[in-house]
């Protein structure tokens, strides 16, 4: 399934061979042959995704960031939301989803979930949303407003200004951060971001992902980051899928250099433009494979 | 001058100054009131129309004093505490079960058909059987109200928190938010009191209050206090049956953290403004009743101003109900306000 498209390079920016998966070891994803069709047996039965398999290793004290790039419709968002366990993508048709060794069978606070549209609770305040999710594991209440806090630090907002405030008084990246905030707190082993980052201008957009690739280095959790934006995935990414088009399958695999340096300074560079260049070329090709078949 | 305020009074969607905004409301008063006077002016046969059919408005508001004397604001009173009664009660039964019918579909599947028929029927035509089944009395006003608008609650609570984002219910999810029974037993136990209290005092106050109709259960009010009338066998029967409506219907919602913490209190603020119209269309039915069948209320002084007369109160009674209702339904939008400061409503 996942072809190895380039040769190794010790340069920081150039897209590297993906590792061989190890048997034996502790996946932390396991996708094996998964399918999802919606409205089976129906008129309109549609096949979000069709045969995808992959894995994700356990690497001690490291979590893999994965960048998930491909055309739109071509069921990304379905493998993000499967290993959520969300429905109606969850359960798959066919095929088995295992994360941690364990099959998946309802969402849980082990696997957080990042929003494009932040889904930011408009009733509570930053502090409550952000202590959301240790509410509901009945963690007293100062307790979870001191971590609340200090996570609201963490992630760029004032603690003391912000922390009252309600979701409606905040721009897009603040509220963003604080939905980051908000599914951080509750140290997730996996983190999956369905384009995070998708509405919001450049200049916050490359900020955001500093402060992500910070916070997620801290965490040491793997994270699953769905974007549009080939530079964002080319940037974040430890590896990089490439999914074709309806019905979606992994087309390249691919591991590529990690974000070492500011967003702004690594994107300038032209071993990194190179990459970008290259991961384009790819999703062009696979749009006119499509673009052939349905003509 | 006039030519710029001209130019922008012919501007589709231009706004006009709150100053401006009032004086045109005050023109239209002014207007109908001008047509009015126009239509009564003179004496005798000179009026275009005879002061049986309409009084002038000098000859309607001078009447006022004697409307007052006629019990005007205890009929204000009790007319509101018909509606007031039956439609709390329909608002704590409809919008739990709608929450919960919102929530789980297969539960609002089976809802669905009594709730069609609630709400295509005339409601008008509820009344004769009102009388059949729950007196000439103050139960059958509440009772009115309640069958009335029960259908209305429970339709407008399942399409609010059918409106509630997926989005929000998948994060809740993924916080880790779960069913949690203990808490939600203790929950619904307080709403249980509460039910049963509400029964035990509201059917202890109505039956007290059926002196103009006919009722099953007439106390003997000389035989002991208010309180211990209130605390009898039957009365605790009462109490206990509430808590038990109180716990079931609140159970499902308290007892698991996503309806309790997201899709409640997101779908509150909608639920209130439907609350607050469905209110309104409450007090317009109090109305029908208490013209087909009332001793006392807001619609028993019309229908009896029109009989006995003197009809200018026919008039003076339609201006203060239109004042009560939009009153009342200001103040909610307020309450509104100071209770939802993160969500616009009313505007229009």
């Amino acid at each position: 399934m996942a072809k190895i498209e380039l040769t190794a390079s010790e340069q920081p920016c150039e897209l590297k061979d993906a590792p061989p998966t190890p048997a034996g070891q502790p996946l932390v994803v396991d996708f094996k042959n998964v399918t999802k069709t919606f409205d089976v047996g129906t008129k309109r039965a549609f096949t979000a995704i069709k045969d995808v398999s992959f894995a994700v290793e356990n690497i001690p004290h490291i979590g893999e960031f994965i960048g998930v790039l491909g055309p739109s419709g071509c069921g990304k968002s379905t493998v993000l939301r499967l290993i959520a366990g969300l429905a109606p993508q969850f359960p798959a048709t066919s095929g088995t989803v295992m994360v941690h060794g364990e099959p998946v069978t309802a969402p849980g606070p082990d696997r957080g979930f990042v929003f494009q549209d932040y889904a930011n609770f408009p009733h509570r305040t930053v502090l409550d949303n952000v202590a959301f999710g240790l509410e509901c594991r009945q963690v007293p209440e100062k307790e979870r407003r001191d971590q609340a806090r200090e996570w609201i630090a963490k992630v760029g907002l004032d603690p003391k200004k912000d922390a009252l405030k309600y979701p409606h008084q905040l721009s897009g990246g603040m509220n963003q951060r604080v939905a980051i905030a908000r599914t951080l707190i509750m140290h997730p082993r996996i983190i999956l971001m369905d384009e995070p980052f998708g509405a919001l201008d450049p200049t916050t957009r490359q900020r955001m992902q500093d402060l992500l690739v910070s916070l997620w280095r801290e965490l040491e959790a793997t994270v699953f980051f769905i974007t549009h934006d080939i530079p964002e995935a080319v940037y974040l990414g430890d590896r990089v899928f490439v999914f074709t088009p309806s019905p979606g399958t992994i087309a390249h695999q691919f591991a590529v250099a990690p974000p070492d340096r500011p967003a702004r300074e690594m994107q300038q560079e032209p071993a990194f433009l190179e990459s970008v260049r290259h991961v384009r070329s790819l999703l062009d090709k696979l749009e006119a494979e499509k673009d052939n078949r349905s003509s | 001058m006039f030519k710029t305020w001209w130019k922008r009074a012919l501007t589709i969607r231009d706004a006009p100054s709150y100053a401006e905004g009032l004086v045109f409301g005050t023109a239209c008063i002014g207007f109908v009131l001008f047509v009015w006077w126009l239509l009564t002016v003179g004496e005798g046969d000179a009026r275009l129309v005879d002061i049986y059919t309409l009084p002038s408005p000098g000859e309607t508001f001078a009447t006022f004093p004697e409307l007052w004397k006629r019990g005007l604001s205890l009929s204000i009173v009790i007319s509101l505490g018909r509606v007031i009664g039956g439609f709390l009660l329909a608002a704590a039964i409809g919008v739990p079960l709608g929450i919960v019918a919102g929530s789980y579909p297969r539960v609002n599947a089976f809802f669905k058909p009594l709730v069609i028929f609630g709400r295509s029927i005339p409601i008008a035509a509820l009344i004769p059987l009102t009388m059949v089944w729950f007196g000439l009395g103050e139960f059958n006003k509440v009772m009115f109200i309640f069958l009335a608008t029960l259908a209305f609650v429970i339709f407008d609570t399942v399409n609010t928190v059918n409106a509630v984002p997926d989005r929000f219910i998948d994060t809740a999810y993924t916080l880790g938010a779960r069913g949690s029974r203990k808490k939600g037993a203790r929950i619904a136990a307080i709403a249980g009191v509460i039910y049963g209290l509400l029964i035990m005092i509201g059917w202890h106050m109505l039956s007290e209050s059926n002196g103009n109709g006919i009722s099953a259960e007439v106390p003997d009010p000389s035989e002991s206090t208010w309180a211990a009338q209130l605390f009898t066998s039957a009365a605790v029967t009462r109490f206990a049956a509430g808590f038990v409506m109180g716990f079931i219907l609140w159970f499902p919602i308290a007892g698991h953290q996503v309806l309790r913490k997201v899709i409640f209190p997101l779908a509150l603020p909608d639920i209130v403004n439907s609350l607050r119209l469905i209110f309104g269309l409450a007090f317009g039915y109090i109305m029908l009743a208490e013209v087909i069948n009332a001793k006392t209320g807001i619609g028993a002084l019309i229908i009896n101003s029109q009989r006995i007369g003197p009809r200018e109160h026919i008039y003076l009674c339609l201006f203060i109900i239109t004042m009560v209702a939009w009153g009342i339904d200001r103040s909610i939008m307020l309450l509104q306000r100071q209770l939802f400061p993160h969500i616009k409503h009313g505007e229009n």
